[in-house]
């Protein structure tokens, strides 16, 4: 039997009293592309850390070529030949693909000059070997950016990389360059090399990988050849059971689809080029409307169209009966419409000010009088959301990078709700937040709807999904494929539905 | 010599200003008592108020991660309208107003070119430093105006109010009216949310493109001001005021407050005490005949080293 190039045994990550990772035990064998497939959260970027050597495992042990290695040196990894292409590039853009690709280590003459015509022989050799061909003197910045993955790959080969990580490689390529991607793949595998394939998109693991690995709330819970899987079996292994005890407890909270059957939001072939086309739906006032799909399918692009962040190129949207057109979140917000964004930190929140200051930022006007701060307002808003949402500390004056993840959520939500909105957008509103946190959440929508506002929530969590939802409408690709009644919808079928298979 | 020892540096840190500022005073005072005379005092604030008035508007700039370079040029442009506006036989507040008009005219570009356009606010100011010292030069070629027969307009310079500089009550009342509008306005509140994260700010449905061009024209606003006091002080107006470095004082008293160059955190008041710093430093060793060249060395180390310190609290 074949020593496998890289095996992990028994690999586990404890983060305070977080397991980001328990027992795992992975393997890549010469020549194999291994798929590494799981929902946020699961425990796919501990792994591929500690197999870099960014982070030490807190128990376990990995063997590189069957030789056991010293554990969270980046050095070591990478001197034994693993090596990791990130989805962001890594290259100097202003540099010649061969000064990349040598980086650091270019071959010298005397007086330390760099030896450019051995240099460039170098590099030319080494795609050879490979079966690539890219122009050595051309400057990586003004190469495609397939290129620039292949400059990436051959950076890790010169190192003699025996194993390949690549994290989403394809995030920002388009179909075609996709299919050069994966046949480089091929060529590399035919030389030996083992490579780790982790994607969200379960088109490319079903056209490159030879088997796969599938992650779920940081255990490797299932391993497959990929022959013998199907596209819904393996989300179903993705979501987990869990799923199915859930939804069938959820089915015991009433469901209201469609709400009062009033028409809050009506959106009506709405487009926007390139990103998504031919959307329409309608949203109703008492009811909790959930858009699932892949990542990538782009909800957020849509969501962000509706409230004003962006600009739409086609179709209608109508707010209570009233065609509108934002041109700002501003605008949308005087409509009656508040969006809690996807990430926190990059759109939500002000993290080095105070609590106070975040919960009022949408509604300042509401805590002024005249044109000045009213403080003894500011004062009480902060206070009643404080215990509305039940946030700890209730210490108003801490600065909001200071809070847990779940915490630092609902101040956001806090800010949004006290804008009192008429339609609330959430976009993965529990990503990164605790059980305890996120059931709050839900429990906090519950109540708005049930108020009568009419709510709208992107996810990517089936399980959140078939908790909150009232009705669940299915995008892939930028177009909206179907909307169900929760109730009415069987779960595979939302499965095949989300995977494209429709 | 705190910073060597760290738990107690780091706890001194966030007060090394101060503290560096009382160990300059008690070092000038032992060294040179006349430094202490009520009447040096006031000078210092009186010599501060020009570089004060141009740093109070600097500092909402500054928080929103952008910077202005071209006040040196407003400021003497500023002074050169006024005094062309008054020439003419315009009535003094009508040349005030034409003076100030200036900074409010170029802060509003600075504000729409950075803001709409996204271009970096480095970049923008400093081709509108060139532009309008050019425009300055034009108008005013390289004469110096001599201000005659203008009593009301020197006096903002000159005169004294409740045994006070004008200078000064002006100094005193545009910081207030800041320090104001930071803590008790939803301005001020959005100023530092700008700085702490604008896609979230305009997430929040804030309008921050108008806001920010708003901020470069108080700044402009404020350094047209400057200009008109220095042009009254000094009784005579000129394209070459506000001459290279002007910006550099303004920004390193911005700076020297503990407003971040990144935006985000920062304080009109502390501002205040970096001016002050500055204006100490500078008084004190002109007290103490240092040579101008071994000055301008002292003055960059020390704000080097200021810098250091703050830094270390991290």
């Amino acid at each position: 039997m074949t020593t496998p190039l890289i095996e992990g045994r028994g690999l586990g990550r404890i983060y305070g009293t977080l397991t980001a990772l328990a027992d795992a035990d992975f393997r890549v064998m010469p020549g194999e592309v291994r798929g590494l497939v799981g929902s946020n959260g699961a425990g796919k970027s501990t792994l591929i850390k500690i197999l870099t050597g960014a982070v030490a495992p807190t128990s376990g042990t990995v063997s590189v070529m069957g030789e056991e290695v010293r554990l969270g040196d980046p050095s070591e990894m990478i001197r034994r030949g693993v090596a990791c292409i990130y989805q962001h590039s890594n290259l100097a853009p202003a540099m010649s693909v061969m000064d990349n690709v040598y980086l650091g280590r270019q071959p010298t003459g005397r007086f330390g000059r760099v030896n450019r015509t051995r240099l460039e022989a170098d590099t030319r050799a080494l795609m050879a070997r490979h079966g690539m061909e890219i122009d050595p003197l051309a400057t990586v910045g003004n190469l495609p950016t397939v290129k620039q993955k292949e400059v990436e790959i051959l950076k890790a080969l010169a190192l003699d990389a025996r194993v390949l990580l690549m994290d989403e490689p394809t995030g920002w390529l388009s179909a075609a360059d996709v299919t050069r991607l994966h046949r480089t793949i091929r060529t590399l595998k035919a030389s030996g090399v083992g490579i780790v394939y982790i994607s969200h998109m379960l088109d490319e693991i079903f056209a490159v990988c030879d088997t796969l690995t599938v992650m779920r709330d940081g255990r490797v819970i299932a391993e497959r050849d990929i022959a013998e899987t199907t596209r819904p079996k393996l989300v179903e292994l993705m979501v987990g059971e869990k799923l199915a005890r859930d939804s069938a407890a959820a089915a015991h909270e009433a469901r209201r689809p469609r709400g009062t059957g009033e028409v809050r939001l009506a959106v009506d072939g709405l487009g926007k080029t390139g990103v998504f086309r031919d959307v329409s739906f309608d949203l109703h006032a008492g009811e909790i409307l959930c858009v699932t799909g892949l990542i990538g399918s782009k909800r957020t692009e849509l969501m962000r169209v509706i409230f004003g962040a962006d600009r739409a190129d086609a179709g209608s949207v109508e707010v209570d009966g009233r065609a509108v057109a934002f041109r700002s979140p501003g605008e949308a917000m005087a409509a009656g419409i508040g969006f809690v964004p996807e990430d926190r930190h990059r759109d939500g929140l002000m993290l080095g000010l105070s609590m106070t200051d975040n919960l009022i930022m949408s509604t300042i006007p509401r805590v002024c009088r005249s044109v000045f701060l009213d403080r003894t307002k500011v004062a009480a808003t902060a206070k009643r959301l404080v215990s509305d949402l039940a946030i700890q500390p209730p210490d108003t004056d801490k600065a909001a990078r200071l809070f847990s993840g779940g915490n630092q959520q609902k101040i956001l939500v806090g800010k949004w709700l006290n804008l009192g909105p008429k339609i609330l957008i959430l976009d993965e509103p529990t990503v990164g937040v605790d059980v305890g946190a996120k059931a709050e959440i839900y429990a906090i929508l519950r109540a708005q709807r049930d108020a009568g506002a009419a709510i709208l929530v992107v996810s990517s969590d089936l399980e959140e999904v078939v908790t909150v939802a009232d009705r669940i409408a299915v995008m892939v690709s930028g177009r909206m494929v179907a909307i169900h009644d929760a109730d009415a919808i069987d779960r595979t079928r939302l499965i095949e539905e989300i995977g494209g298979a429709a | 010599m705190t910073a060597l020892v760290p738990t107690l540096g780091r706890r001194l840190a966030p007060h090394a200003l101060p503290l560096a500022m009382f160990a300059i005073v008690v070092a000038f005072a032992i060294s040179e008592p006349a430094f202490l005379k009520p009447d040096n005092l006031i000078g210092i604030v009186r010599q501060v108020a020009i570089t004060g008035i141009m740093a109070v508007g600097m500092t909402f700039v500054i928080m929103t991660g952008g910077i202005d370079l071209s006040v040196g040029p407003v400021l003497a442009l500023s002074g050169v309208i006024a005094w062309f506006s008054l020439d003419a036989g315009a009535p003094l507040l009508v040349g005030i107003a034409a003076g100030l008009s200036v900074g409010l005219v170029v802060g509003v570009l600075n504000g729409l070119i950075i803001a709409r356009i996204e271009l970096p606010p480095i970049i923008v100011t400093l081709a509108m430093l060139s532009m309008v010292r050019g425009a300055a030069l034009i108008i005013g070629g390289p004469d110096l105006h001599q201000i005659r027969g203008q009593e009301a307009y020197a006096a903002i310079g000159s005169g004294n109010f409740l045994g006070l500089p004008i200078s000064v009550h002006l100094f005193a009342l545009v910081t207030l009216l800041m320090i104001f509008v930071q803590k008790a306005t939803p301005l001020g509140l959005l100023v530092a949310a700008i700085g702490e994260n604008e896609r979230a700010a305009r997430l929040s449905g804030h309008r921050t493109r108008l806001t920010k061009t708003a901020l470069y024209a108080i700044c402009g606003v404020g350094a047209a001001i400057a200009g008109i006091v220095q042009s009254s002080q000094v009784h005579t107006a000129s394209a070459t005021y506000g001459e290279f470095g002007t910006e550099l004082d303004v920004i390193a008293s911005v700076v020297l407050g503990g407003t971040s160059l990144m935006g985000g955190n920062g304080s009109i008041a502390r501002t205040i005490l970096g001016v002050m710093f500055l204006g100490i430093m500078n008084n004190g060793m002109n007290i103490l005949n240092v040579p101008i060249d071994i000055q301008l060395i002292a003055k960059g180390a020390i704000i080097a080293l200021s810098l250091a310190l703050s830094e270390a609290k991290g």
